[in-house]
């Protein structure tokens, strides 16, 4: 009898009905698909939204940020020391700290702001997008810096939002060659491929995983197994609750934590397996100015979603 | 500036619409604006979610309770949906047919709630409290033990079995319970006996 209840590695033995969940800590992000279908699901979600401009400018973005990949640079793979090294002191192998752009990263930037530049924007978005275009390496590297230290200044959002972009292509397709079983959980909050921040969480409905929950990195795009019910930010399991538009379809939560204060969003991609993790934070605003009023703060983080 | 900083700043001062967000900055400042107002009479709706465990058997597979209604608004909360929690070692987000039909239980209206006791004769239940039925519980088990306990067996052995009584314990324990209920229950001679420590 001992056995009936260590199911976890036994299905191929027993033939079991139904699916056995049996979650990978890390997936890596897939940068061929990733941004073109974000894209669409922008321009998918725009139809009727009051942010419908916002959101039909992203969709061009993310559109720009999947067609920059042709022609660049093959992303350069981390160091397996390296690897050994973040492994064995607990840290991320992406160091975003200590960046320094290479030719890849430079080119991206470079081909984004010419791909972009081809869409219609508002005027503050275009004199933001001139801006950086004249901007000589030296200024675009602080300004990578400042984007990576999280302390975008609030009076050049735009053009730093704007490398934002660039760095989420640059570091989803480094992200994307780490073999996720060499990545380990690093803490609370925190991507263990490069040390970001989550931008929103999801249930997942992928085969081998159905019902498990994973934060989605808000710059590499790496996605990592957190358990349900416990707080994202912090870890607490204690004053967990789960707000949403009154009347929604329940496919995008905010999962709220009384003893950190902060809130994240969870996104039920079992149920709608077309959710994405940007575009529907950045449809799902109300949200945010609805959960704002009670008095608690956004623990993640969304370079699209900046003041929020 | 840092981010943190500043927009807590902006906030404080400021409603949407204005510089400090990544709309206002890429100028989407007046869709900003008028979304956060037409957001405003739409209300929030709590719902939560708790793990507890099936209370079924000894496997004691992980659960998942959904509920809606806010309890510290001083709404009635209420559970709407109950599932195999996916994060369970046990289980695995699997449930047996017993276990998926938890919420027919949570709700049903025939669910033992409190002690009662039917005597002998009568055809109706009558509610008793916890101390009543504990001290009847006891009287009676000491009684039967005291009657029925086999002290050896037909070698003239010592066995010390009781096997007019059984007992059924919890499936949500501690291994600390489980092994404090083992050993409370099997010192007594008790052999008809479950609880989670068996699996």
């Amino acid at each position: 009898m001992s056995n009936v209840g260590s199911s976890g590695g036994s299905s191929g033995a027993f033939g079991v009905l139904g699916e056995i969940s049996a979650p990978a800590f890390a997936v890596r992000p897939d940068p061929e698909t990733l941004f073109l279908r974000r894209s669409d699901r922008f321009r998918a979600l725009a139809e009727g939204h009051p942010l419908k401009p916002y959101l039909i400018f992203l969709a061009d973005l993310s559109s720009a940020q999947h067609w920059v990949q042709q022609e660049l640079p093959p992303a350069a793979p981390v160091d397996s020391a390296v690897l050994a090294r973040a492994r064995t002191h607990g840290m991320p192998p992406i160091d975003r700290t200590g960046f320094e752009p290479d030719a890849a990263c430079t080119a991206t930037l470079d081909r984004l702001l010419v791909l972009f530049a081809d869409c219609d924007m508002p005027d503050p978005a275009r004199a933001a997008l001139r801006h950086l275009a004249d901007a000589d390496a030296d200024s675009r590297t602080v300004m990578m810096r400042a984007v990576l230290a999280d302390q975008i200044p609030v009076e050049a959002i735009a053009g730093h939002v704007l490398v934002a972009a660039a760095l989420q292509v640059d570091f989803a397709r480094r992200a994307a060659l780490i073999d996720p079983a060499a990545l380990h959980p690093i803490g609370d909050g925190v991507c263990p491929a490069c040390g970001s921040r989550p931008g929103v969480s999801l249930i997942t409905g992928r085969q081998g995983a159905h019902g498990t929950r994973y934060c989605v990195c808000s710059l590499c795009s790496t996605q990592w197994h957190h358990v349900r019910i416990k707080c994202v930010m912090c870890g607490s399991t204690k004053g967990i609750s789960l707000q949403e538009i009154e009347g929604g379809p329940g496919t995008v939560k905010v999962e709220t934590c009384a003893e950190c204060r902060r809130y994240v969003k969870i996104l039920h991609q079992h149920k709608d397996p077309a959710l994405d993790p940007v575009a529907d934070d950045v449809a799902s605003l109300g949200l945010d100015l609805l959960v704002r009023e009670t008095g608690l703060a956004r623990g993640s983080t969304d370079p699209f979603m900046l003041g929020y | 500036m840092n981010m943190e900083l500043s927009r807590r700043g902006f906030l404080a001062g400021a409603g949407a619409g204005v510089a400090g967000t990544t709309l206002g900055a890429f100028g989407f400042g007046d869709v900003e604006a008028a979304h956060a107002a037409s957001i405003r009479p739409f209300k929030l709706a709590n719902t939560a979610e708790a793990r507890n465990t099936c209370t079924y058997c000894s496997v004691a597979c992980g659960i998942i309770l959904y509920s809606k209604g806010d309890l510290k608004k001083g709404e009635k909360a209420e559970i709407i949906h109950i599932e195999g929690d996916a994060d369970h070692p046990t289980n695995r987000g699997t449930l047996c047919p017993k276990g998926s039909a938890l919420l027919d239980v949570v709700h049903s209206k025939t669910r033992t709630l409190y002690p009662q006791i039917r005597k002998a004769g009568s055809d109706k239940f009558e509610r008793v409290s916890w101390e009543q039925a504990l001290d009847r519980i006891a009287r009676l088990m000491k009684d039967d033990r005291d009657r029925n306990l086999v002290l050896k067996n037909a070698d003239g052995v010592t066995v010390n079995r009781w096997t007019t009584t059984g007992f059924l314990a919890a499936s949500a324990t501690t291994n600390e319970t489980a092994w404090a209920t083992y050993k409370v229950v099997r010192s007594t001679g008790m052999v008809v006996f479950d609880n989670q420590a068996r699996v």
